[in-house]
């Protein structure tokens, strides 16, 4: 099966400000041919593929892109939709409340002559027509509210085969499915490719990797680690070329004498904040440690930020088990009690959950903390101040001066200014998610030392990342979470990434 | 040292803008009217014309803060009033205390609907003003109540005597100097950069400059009390905005809700209050308004939400919420009520008025954006 080249890239760079998302990216593509795209949280695939949707457009990366071994520039993604690549993203794009057929042929649907009037017989049949090809049992009168997540999925490919796409970008397409459906996506994609339709399958799910594609191409860093014939291929061999990242000399972890436990967690579930009967967090118990770093590592759609969020009383869904604070059962439904409890959350989008970008520095420090700072009502001016100046100092925020409006910060700044929103409140737990996203190197460490000091003071640090070296650096101890489930306990010193990253991508011991 | 010069100038016209145009709007006025507009007599007028819709302004800067809209107000002052004028018998103080709590449950009705069943403010309020203005017809069966108690009428009739006012100004003023000296040093020892001498100068000269202004005018027939009303629920809007946990939380909620719940604040029980205190307002406003007609209207206080939510805006606080101050909303509804005075001087047909003024929020909206 000598296959043609259909589309190949070479030596695609991509730069956002301060970072290199991309660097000297080349891979290809055959026709008919299912490539498995893997890669650590970060580590470009998303860019590459924004790429190729001509969502980031032609000039604002530099590199070539061949179809057919014809250079091709996409500067809209109607060119690139044109040439012939469609992409199926994790959060579908479809009209709930418009039939299939609409939103198959939506925007160029059949009209009676010139009139500009929609034929509805004439849709209805291509619809059908496309949808038997395709071997979908989906009425195309249907509306696709009343679909399942699955079948709204094949609409959208049905949808993508109509517009003639030669290449199919799945990204994650399994996250939202059951059993059964990711079986039927599989049996589809097996027709598609007998079909000649090449694939490119985004995933985090080694087990489905080996399952369905026929050659792997590993992304690290923004840099093409290499690429092999998916029956070459050993989970070991492919999880080395994942991570392998190097542990720079960058953290300044301090173990301190760890003592009692102040958070338990039992059996805790956590309900999928849509999906009925579905789970994000199952079954999970652990413990955390005054003085101690308990690290949690998990793939995107592991169920970390969720397990985090349900503890500090601030998921939209509900959640079952307990929660233990200094031995006290408690049952936390705010994030107000949750501060009493001597709980604080350091949330993964500072934009958007983290601060009051339209306020001042100050103003953001004291949020949490304001009732300490206040006489009934009456904020006073002066204790405050005294915080912002002992937090501003102590973190080392650079700030014009605390009424500086934070949104103008750096990130590292702002995510300090998140930082020292919590540690205002004196918390006895502190949980972080992803605390040096988007952070650059220097405010990292500064972020790590304020790690050390917390624990020093004796809180337990409970940090979930999707940095690696950043886990195996930093933390006293390593939980590995996969599809909800805690599936690993390292302690400090057990554990490497190959380690890690073999359980986080449903590895067992069994395997 | 150009670069920095006209950066000083930006950053004056971002702080005084709007009260820049109101003066400016004052000096046309004035000089179009043949300085009948600048008279004593006069401007106590505008003053008391401004003080029923400066009091809902002052509610809608909070409601406007936090991303919401009350389309209600207009209905409720209505309402408020005639409630006020129906509960005359059971005396002047029985009453007030009535119609305030008419007023907050008002408020608090749409308070609720707004947190419990997230229902948009502009739906649940559009539908209080009509359930208002209905409620206003049936209970008054359509006719405008009147003969309200002398001691009821006092709320916009009467005046504090000019001698007491100057006193209370002046000492006012001296109060508000020395507070402002107080903080300024008290930064100047916490080593924050005051502001330049230049800009200081400029605080101390407006200060004296309003305090003249003002003495003059109540040295005419003194304060009327209407204003002094609406005078106090400024004062205490932006010491509650500026001052309290309330006030921050407010800012809070309106520039990111969400990072807002996820910092502790209950954002619900701040919207709630907000609605409330909305009602309580309208009812003040509604109450002034009944005194001063000495009766209450069922068509009265039509349109007077758009005048507060113009206010508001003119003032320069955002409509998506989170940025914004009292006291541009009270230079708003100056600017209004200034608008709405010299038309009436200079004999310009109501029709026309109403254009004039659209133009005029119009025009400030579009300033606002400019500047950012």
């Amino acid at each position: 099966m000598e296959n043609e080249i259909i589309l190949e890239t070479k030596n695609i760079i991509k730069d956002f400000p301060g970072v290199r998302a991309l660097d000297n990216v080349s891979f290809y593509l055959k026709e008919g041919e299912v490539l498995g795209l893997v890669g650590e949280n970060g580590a470009g695939k998303s860019t590459l593929m924004k790429i190729l949707s001509g969502a980031y457009p032609f000039p604002s990366y530099s590199g070539e892109i061949f179809w057919k071994g014809k250079k091709c520039e996409f500067s809209r993604p109607k060119d690139s939709e044109e040439t012939g690549i469609a992409i199926i993203y994790q959060e579908l794009n479809l009209i709930p409340k418009l039939t299939v057929a609409e939103n198959i042929f939506l925007g160029r649907e059949p009209t009676v002559g010139k009139t500009g009037i929609i034929s509805w017989k004439r849709l209805f049949n291509q619809a059908k027509e496309l949808l038997n090809l395709l071997n979908i049992s989906i009425a195309p009168d249907e509306n696709i509210e009343n679909l399942s997540i699955g079948k709204q999925q094949m609409v959208e490919i049905a949808k993508a085969l109509s517009y003639d796409a030669r290449i199919l970008i799945l990204d994650e397409p399994t996250s939202a499915l059951t059993d059964h459906e990711i079986e039927s996506l599989f049996k589809m994609i097996n027709s598609l490719r007998e079909r000649g339709v090449s694939m490119v399958y985004i995933s985090h799910k080694l087990d489905e990797i080996f399952e369905i594609t026929d050659r792997v191409t590993v992304l690290r860093d923004g840099k093409t680690v290499g690429s092999k014939l998916t029956a070459e291929l050993t989970r070991q061999e492919l999880i080395a070329k994942m991570v392998g990242r190097d542990i720079k000399d960058m953290y300044p972890k301090q173990t301190v004498q760890i003592n009692e436990a102040v958070l338990e967690v039992k059996d805790f579930f956590v309900n999928h904040p849509f999906l009925l009967g579905e789970k994000v967090v199952r079954e999970v118990n652990f413990q955390a440690r005054k003085g101690e770093v308990l690290g949690i590592y998990g793939l995107m759609g592991s169920g970390r930020s969720e397990l985090l969020t349900a503890i500090f009383g601030s998921f939209p869904a509900d959640s079952a088990g307990e929660v233990c604070i200094e031995g006290k059962r408690t049952d936390i439904r705010s994030t107000h009690q949750a501060i009493d409890y001597g709980l604080g959350l350091v949330t993964e989008d500072r934009k958007l959950f983290g601060l009051v970008l339209g306020m001042g520095v100050g103003e953001n420090v004291t949020l949490s903390s304001l009732e300490k700072l206040s006489w009934y009502q009456i904020i006073r001016k002066q204790q405050e101040h005294e915080v912002i100046e002992k937090y501003t100092q102590s973190l080392k925020i650079k700030t014009p001066s605390s009424e500086t409006t934070v949104g103008t910060l750096s990130g590292g700044n702002q995510q300090k200014v998140v930082i020292a929103k919590w540690l205002a409140t004196d918390p006895k737990i502190l949980l972080l998610d992803e605390p040096t996203r988007g952070v650059d190197v220097g405010a990292k460490v500064e972020i790590y030392q304020i790690i050390n000091g917390l624990t020093k003071k004796g809180v337990a640090v409970v940090m979930v990342s999707s940095d690696l070296p950043e886990i195996l650096g930093m933390s006293d101890r390593i939980l590995v979470m996969h599809e909800g489930r805690m599936v690993k306990e390292f302690l400090k010193g057990e554990s490497t990434q190959e380690k890690i990253m073999f359980y986080a991508t449903g590895g067992n011991d069994g395997s | 040292m150009g670069l920095k010069k006209k950066f000083f100038q930006q950053a004056l016209i971002k702080k005084y803008g709007n009260l820049i145009g109101l003066i400016t709007l004052v000096i046309i006025v004035t000089i179009l009217t043949r300085g009948t507009f600048f008279t004593q007599r006069n401007l106590v007028n505008v003053l008391r014309q401004v003080s029923v819709n400066g009091i809902l302004a002052v509610g809608m800067t909070l409601v406007i803060l936090i991303g919401g809209i009350d389309l209600s107000v207009g209905s409720v002052v209505a309402l408020t009033g005639i409630i006020a004028a129906m509960s005359q018998s059971l005396g002047t103080i029985p009453a007030i205390i009535l119609t305030l709590i008419a007023g907050a449950i008002i408020g608090g009705w749409n308070g609720f609907f707004v947190t419990k069943f997230k229902i948009p403010p502009f739906i649940i309020t559009l539908g209080m003003m009509t359930i208002a203005r209905g409620l206003c017809l049936v209970i008054s069966k359509g006719q405008a109540i009147s003969g309200l108690n002398d001691s009821f009428l006092d709320i916009s009739e009467s005046y504090i005597s000019p001698p007491v006012a100057i006193t209370a100004i002046v000492l006012g003023f001296l109060v508000l100097a020395f507070f402002t000296a107080m903080q300024k040093r008290k930064k100047r020892l916490n080593g924050q950069t005051s502001n330049s001498t230049i800009a200081g100068i400029m605080n101390i000269l407006l200060i004296f400059a309003a305090a003249a202004f003002t003495i003059w005018l109540v040295s005419y027939r003194g304060l009327p009390m209407g204003a002094l009303i609406f005078l106090v629920i400024a004062f205490a809007g932006m010491c509650v905005l500026r001052r309290t946990r309330f006030g921050r939380y407010v800012y809070a909620v309106g520039g990111n809700e969400e990072a807002s719940r996820l910092s502790g604040i209950n954002v619900k029980l701040v919207k709630f209050l907000v609605f409330t205190i909305m009602g309580v307002l309208a009812a003040v406003s509604g109450m002034v308004l009944a005194a001063r007609l000495n009766a209450g209207v069922p068509t009265a206080g039509v349109m007077f939400e758009l005048d507060a939510i113009a206010s508001v805006v003119i003032g320069g606080t955002s409509l998506s919420g989170g940025y914004g101050s009292v006291g541009g909303s009270i230079i708003g509804a100056f600017i209004i009520g200034v608008l709405n005075n010299g038309m009436q001087l200079l004999h310009i047909p109501s029709f026309y008025q109403e254009i004039v003024k659209g133009i005029i929020i119009i025009g400030a909206v579009l300033m606002d954006r400019k500047k950012k």
